[in-house]
């Protein structure tokens, strides 16, 4: 059954149930008038661990970008031994092209707040840190205002209306101040605790030992906007929507919000179903190609991913995406799609440009390799390269990330990702910029003085 | 990009008499910040907002005031300043109005580039320096979270979307 209602935009008008110039904030009084907070009730009637479990039926998987079953993360948390426990909500969003989260941070603050506290109650944590990125003032100070309203009516601080248990959870927002790297889990909570973002070498995992040594639990805004139908309706209700994977791997349930940019007539966030076709996703939702033009790619999810080439443009836009597609995954579902006329090696450039700004100079593969694959890139698309660099381009960015075993954080996986997929998938429009590295060797025979001439023709080998 | 460059331990740098930590503004950061951190160098980063928007930048004697203030070491307050985009030190004063242009991949796409070259021309002056009166600060920044609106820009605090170079030149124009 795929998804026949808005979800997670019940209250955000979207197409096609309905019109975004209709959306506006929703306070919290709204919120309530529309059933809000009725999930966050009856789930403080129940036995927390009855809710993770509910989660852990429902196969949620984590929207921040690496899909990690959200119950199994749950359940990773120590028994709770009296001391402090920490969620940390995820609310970096820099993934260049993704700005999904920014849509319920926008217009409906409460139904993440909703999600933070019944996360809260089902894993027994008593401090929540919103972390926001920097640049999200607007964002920044909607969601203060509803922290603060949820405050005043005794949502958080274990006041008012959850009185009648031993709910006492604080929330409190932390800003970013620029830095990408501070959307990977553990640079996260470096940056909470008034650190640099250098991420941790895991393990420990965060759930272990995270903020200020304690137990603490990262989710993403979307993951955690996701708990509160999930605990409403049920598991199988969230199964019925979404798909099971094709591949025998875990399944894509639920409906995902999908943020589309780049050379389509509507790009915005839609809901739409996991495993809906990337091409249906920009025709029916984000109203087809601008100017008539043909498809030539697509980001996967956030230009960590990779590309997805020419002839995949009825890639099914789930988990399975990185194991049948030849990206890395699907990441924040936000494809950003480009037309015939998109120059791959600039698009390549501008992507390495990134991961080197964002590099956080922890390990030297990912700090040095960032910087000179950019060069290169740079040197190719200025026609200054040849066509060894092409292959040095492939082996400098296999060599980076988590994955070859080389860095500490998913970064350089990233730029490992985009840069191989794009060369690859594109390898003629790149052989097609560059100068041979070798040219043939003519060889005259039987001179006159019996030594034979080697001419070498412009040798330009590296 | 913390890596690149440091100021050595021994530098010298400027001060004031006045202090910038006031007695209010500890008071304040006492009450509405160091209760919500299980430690205090926690506080830091709400903190080194409220500086960096009052003063457009980090003065040196401030971070010694504001390491004094935590009881953590002036070197990891630079550290933390000099690791984060949004913070600047006093050699790097933001101008009054910070234009930031989206230079990632979707406001690439959809024709950055020419945003950010008018710019350069109008103001004179190249991403990441301010312009000599100290009434604009250029720069080009990574994504904003807002694809769908590309190419776009900060203009402070505020976000504009769906840019032209006339829109661009009408909001600059209208700025007090
Ligand atoms: C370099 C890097 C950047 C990341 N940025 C974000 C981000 O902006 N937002 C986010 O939710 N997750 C981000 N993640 C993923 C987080 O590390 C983490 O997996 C996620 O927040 C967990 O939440 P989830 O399980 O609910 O998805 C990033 C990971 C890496 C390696
Ligand atoms: S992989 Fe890159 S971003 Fe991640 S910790 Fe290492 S240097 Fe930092
Ligand atoms: S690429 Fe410019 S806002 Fe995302």
């Amino acid at each position: 059954m795929p998804v026949t209602e808005p979800v997670l935009t019940r209250r955000i008008p979207t197409a096609p149930w309905g019109d975004p110039r209709d959306r506006r904030i929703i306070g919290y009084d709204e919120y309530v008038r529309t059933g809000g907070y009725e999930t966050l009730r009856r789930a403080l009637t129940m036995d927390p661990s009855s809710l993770v479990q509910t989660v852990k039926e429902s196969e949620l998987r984590g929207r921040g970008g690496a899909g990690f079953p959200c119950g199994l993360k749950w359940t990773f948390l120590p028994p709770p031994d009296g001391n402090r426990r920490y969620l940390a909500i995820n609310c970096d969003e820099a993934e260049p092209g993704t700005f999904k989260d920014r849509l319920l941070c926008d217009y409906d603050p409460h139904l993440v707040l909703e999600g933070i506290a019944i996360t809260c109650w089902a894993c027994r944590l008593d401090t929540a840190y919103f972390f926001i990125r920097g640049e999200y003032h607007h964002q920044a100070k909607i969601v203060e205002r509803a922290i603060r309203e949820a405050y005043e009516k005794g949502v958080f601080g274990g006041r008012g209306l959850m009185q009648a248990c031993d709910f006492k959870v604080d929330c409190h927002m932390h800003r970013g101040a620029g830095a990408y790297i501070c959307g990977e889990e553990t640079g996260l909570l470096e940056a909470v605790e008034g650190r640099r973002g250098w991420p941790r070498l895991k393990p420990p995992f965060p759930a272990v030992k995270g903020l200020f040594g304690r137990p603490t639990i990262v989710n993403n805004v979307e993951t955690l906007a996701a708990v509160v139908p999930i605990v409403d309706r049920g598991a199988a209700w969230w199964k019925s929507m979404g798909t099971a994977s094709s591949i025998g791997a875990p399944g894509s349930y639920g409906p995902k919000l999908m943020g589309v940019s780049g050379h389509v007539n509507r790009p915005g966030v839609y809901e739409c179903d996991l495993g809906i076709p990337l091409r249906k996703l920009v025709d029916e939702f984000a109203g087809g190609m601008r100017a008539g033009r043909r498809f030539k790619g697509a980001i996967a999810g956030g230009v960590s991913m990779g590309i997805l080439g020419p002839d995949q443009f009825d890639a099914e836009m789930d988990f399975d995406i990185g194991r049948r597609y030849d990206v890395m995954g699907l990441g924040t579902a936000c494809p950003t799609i480009f037309d015939d006329q998109t120059d791959m090696v600039a698009v390549a450039r501008n992507i390495s440009r990134f991961f080197s700004n964002e590099s956080c100079g922890q390990c030297t593969p990912c700090r040095e390799g960032a910087q000179w694959m950019y060069r290169l890139l740079c040197r190719i698309e200025e026609g200054d390269a040849t066509t060894k660099d092409l292959d040095l381009l492939n082996e400098l960015a296999g060599s980076m990330g988590i994955i070859p075993g080389t860095t500490i954080c998913g970064l350089a996986d990233g730029h490992n990702w985009a840069v191989r997929t794009i060369l690859n998938k594109y390898w003629a429009e790149f052989a097609g910029r560059v100068k041979p590295s070798y040219h043939g060797l003519t060889v005259s025979a039987g001179r006159a003085d019996g030594v034979s001439s080697a001419r070498i023709v412009g040798a330009t080998g590296a | 990009m913390a890596w690149i460059v440091k100021p050595s331990a021994t530098m010298k740098t400027p001060g004031r008499a006045e202090p910038y930590l006031t007695a209010d503004h500890r008071a304040q950061y006492e009450r509405d910040i160091l209760p919500r951190y299980a430690d205090r160098q926690g506080a830091l980063l709400p903190i080194l907002h409220d500086i960096q928007h009052r003063h457009h930048c980090i003065p040196w004697q401030a971070m010694r005031e504001v390491a004094e203030f935590l009881g953590i070491a002036p070197s990891e307050v630079l550290d933390v300043v000099s690791f984060y985009e949004e913070f600047t030190t006093e050699d790097h004063r933001r101008g009054k109005y910070t234009i930031g242009i989206c230079q990632s991949i979707a406001c690439e796409v959809c024709g950055h580039p020419a945003l950010l070259d008018h710019l350069r021309a109008r103001l004179g002056i190249e991403p990441h320096e301010t312009t000599d009166d100290g009434r604009f600060t250029l720069l080009a920044m990574e994504c904003l979270g807002a694809c769908e609106g590309a190419p776009c820009a900060l203009i402070n605090e505020d976000r504009h979307d769906n840019l032209t170079i006339e829109r661009l030149d009408a909001l600059l124009d209208r700025l007090p």
